[in-house]
């Protein structure tokens, strides 16, 4: 019994940071209707950025995810509003080439710029663990990590719903014309979008950097968590992240318990085939994501 | 229904994206000229084995600036210089084949191997049927070895080795000797062989081996295998797997309260500089195989001993030292060397009967193959991370420092 709690928590705490890496994806793809590839180069992105801080002046890496998501959200803005803006009312293929060259470039310049070495963030405290009744253990890097990632999804919500500028861009999501003859300056916001969701992108790299290892290799590797976090959850909603990635969590946890271990990753594409199968939506997917007027 | 399509491109897309784009490297000018020994590698100089395959072209490299400082290989009374055209094969299969098939339409015979067993595989195949000549650095998965390829040789000891060390040096050295054995394997081929080398060996000396688990090849998280193993509690969890893996379950035995009480043992991953640094003190005690360390007995005419070619490879790197990475690919490239020199001919026929003859010492142990091509003269080295530095522990005859036992001190 304590075996099978001690699965479901550390498939909880798993599935939390990858609900944070996809947190962004599920934002641009929703708002943008872009499919960002380059969104794993983004979460490893954060994680140099807040390796090279710990290293230079020993910030914790949770702090890190701060400056992570800024440096993260200043390159995001930019990415958008002068490369991917050129091509975001193109067809899909068009922008999935785009971010995927993007993603290519951002790899190799990493590769160069900080070796294709493996890096951890060595934080003492993050591998500890608090041992709960029944011998479950429950490490203190990932949990910190997952409180944070739902901590960050609830805030975000909030802000989408009760913010003017989360309601812009909301609404530049659900219909760019009618936005416009709001008076909202679509250019800005999907920019402002793909700048957040960098930034959250950025704050999970930190998170990753602290509980795991990454190197420049782990960028596709991070898009595909974000590309079936995201599709579990459903499309757009800040929710549908969250809960696609603790399924995700979930399910490789409990999978890898009842079936050989080399099976993990069958099973969490299993049940993306399953849900999509039954609730093409996602979780927690919204109707008027699929009938939003297009531009 | 529009965002079913768009799910369903883009899945394609991901998949095809991951399995196979990648970017190929500038091709070298490869034409032989006049007075120079034209040599092909294709290396995994990006994607998932960047790492390792850049220390492999160090070590290439090294052996290029080495024989060059010597005038170059003696062939039929004038000297050869060496020039290595490299390729990079993003650590695609698939695609170190193309590279090894081109090199042999530009006229490039003789090989040296790409990083790892998958490519090695696939690139062995290829030298088979163009009837060029491999010196493999790193493939060491035994099943290269048993479809009857005559013309690709490995220098390094063979995957069945590389636990069944480990193993070996328990029973030889841990005192009290631990009673039970749990194999952690990632899935890739080389490294099952690897775990079935370990497992074989272990019931032959007598320990109780309860339980195999695999990890996905590349992982970050191996903490199901870990929850299996916590109930069977035993004392030492030997992992045949690779940087990441190795990496994931020290860390995460320490936060699922896994403390074997005889540590861990780890094949490729100790020896790495990245492991230390990656995990800091949670490494001590951790133990490891290697095909090389700088106590390797033997020496050779162009490196020297082990030392020497520490203090060569040091003075081309920024006084850093090499690992068995770079030691064994200089060690193919050598074998190459040395065959084409006894030989007198770059004709890949000749190459080929001279390596298959070769029975020399050198730096990096004897090179000698058995009829598949590969080196089972040598033996595997063992090391333990004591005080954040890998050190030499067994064999007895070639070790720096005593076995710290038990290994697992927290």
């Amino acid at each position: 019994m304590s075996q099978f709690l001690q699965v479901t928590l550390y498939g909880l705490l798993q599935g939390g940071i990858l609900a944070l890496v996809a947190v962004g994806f599920s934002l641009v793809w929703g708002v943008l209707n872009v499919v960002n590839l380059a969104h794993g180069a983004f979460v490893l992105g954060g994680a140099y950025v807040a390796f090279e801080l710990h290293a230079w002046l020993g910030l914790d890496p949770f702090l890190g995810m701060v400056p992570a998501a800024l440096v993260l959200f200043a390159i995001g803005y930019l990415i958008q509003r002068f490369v991917v803006n050129l091509v975001v009312n193109a067809p899909i293929f068009i922008t999935l080439l785009l971010t995927f060259g993007l993603q290519l470039i951002a790899v190799n310049g990493m590769n160069l710029a900080f070796t294709a070495n493996y890096r951890a963030i060595p934080v003492g405290y993050a591998a500890q663990a608090l041992t709960l009744p029944g011998g479950v253990r429950l490490p203190v890097g990932r949990l910190v990590a997952a409180l944070l990632a739902v901590g960050v999804t609830l805030a975000l919500g909030y802000v989408m719903r009760r913010t003017r500028t989360g309601l812009s861009i909301l609404a530049t999501g659900m219909d760019r014309g009618a936005a416009r003859l709001m008076g909202i300056k679509a250019t800005h916001v999907y920019a402002l979008t793909f700048g957040i969701a960098a930034a959250l992108a950025g704050a999970a790299g930190a998170a990753v950097g602290a509980v795991g290892t990454f190197s420049p290799a782990d960028a596709g590797r991070f898009t595909l968590f974000s590309f079936v976090a995201a599709v579990l959850g459903g499309l757009g909603t800040m929710s549908g992240a969250l809960y696609g990635g603790l399924l995700l969590g979930l399910a490789e946890a409990w999978g890898g318990q009842l079936l050989p271990g080399t099976l993990v990753n069958a099973v969490a594409f299993a049940v993306l085939v399953l849900v999509l199968a039954l609730r093409p939506r996602g979780i927690a997917g919204r109707a008027f994501y699929a009938a939003r007027v297009e531009a | 229904m529009r965002t079913r399509l768009l799910v369903g491109i883009t899945t394609a897309t991901l998949v095809l994206g991951i399995a196979g784009c990648g970017s190929k490297g500038a091709t070298p000018d490869s034409s032989t000229a006049p007075g120079t020994l034209t040599l092909g590698a294709s290396l995994s100089l990006t994607g998932a084995q960047a790492r390792e395959g850049i220390l492999t072209k160090e070590g290439y490299e090294v052996c290029k600036t080495v024989v060059n400082g010597k005038g170059g290989v003696p062939v039929g009374g004038k000297k050869l210089l060496l020039d290595i055209g490299y390729q990079d094969d993003t650590s695609k299969p698939d695609i170190a084949a193309q590279l090894v098939d081109q090199f042999n339409d530009k006229g490039v015979k003789l090989i040296l191997g790409p990083y790892g067993s998958a490519t090695t595989g696939a690139a062995a195949a290829v030298v088979e049927r163009n009837r060029q000549v491999m010196a493999d650095s790193s493939g060491a998965d035994d099943t290269i070895f048993t479809k009857g390829y005559t013309r690709t040789f490995a220098v390094l000891s063979p995957a069945t080795s590389y636990a069944a060390s480990m193993v070996q040096a328990l029973f030889d050295l841990a005192n009290p000797r631990p009673k039970t054995i749990a194999f952690v394997s990632a899935d890739d081929g080389f490294s099952k062989t690897v775990t079935n080398g370990g497992v074989a060996r272990a019931q032959q000396l007598g320990f109780t081996v309860v339980a195999t688990e695999y990890v996905p090849n590349g992982t970050t998280d191996v903490s199901s295998a870990l929850t299996k193993i916590k109930p069977k509690h035993p004392d030492v969890i030997v992992s045949s797997a690779h940087l990441a893996e190795g990496v994931a379950l020290v860390k995460q035995a320490h936060e699922l309260g896994i403390n074997p009480s005889g540590g861990f043992a780890e094949t490729v991953a100790p020896p790495t500089p990245d492991f230390v640094q990656t995990l800091g003190q949670a490494a001590d005690g951790v133990i490891g195989s290697t095909q090389w360390t700088d106590l390797t007995a033997g020496s050779d005419k162009w490196f020297g001993t082990a030392k020497d070619y520490d203090a060569t490879f040091a003075a081309q790197f920024n006084g850093r030292a090499p690992e068995y990475h770079g030691a064994e690919a200089t060690a193919a490239c050598l074998a190459l060397v040395l065959a084409v020199e006894k030989a007198g001919s770059v004709d890949p026929d000749k190459v080929r009967e001279a390596l298959a003859a070769l029975d020399e010492q050198s730096f990096f142990g004897p090179i000698r193959f058995n009829p598949m091509g590969q080196n089972t003269t040598k033996t595997m080295g063992v090391i333990q991370i004591q005080n954040g530095k890998p050190v030499s522990v067994w064999p007895k005859d070639s070790s720096k420092a005593a076995l710290i036992w038990p290994g697992n001190r927290s």
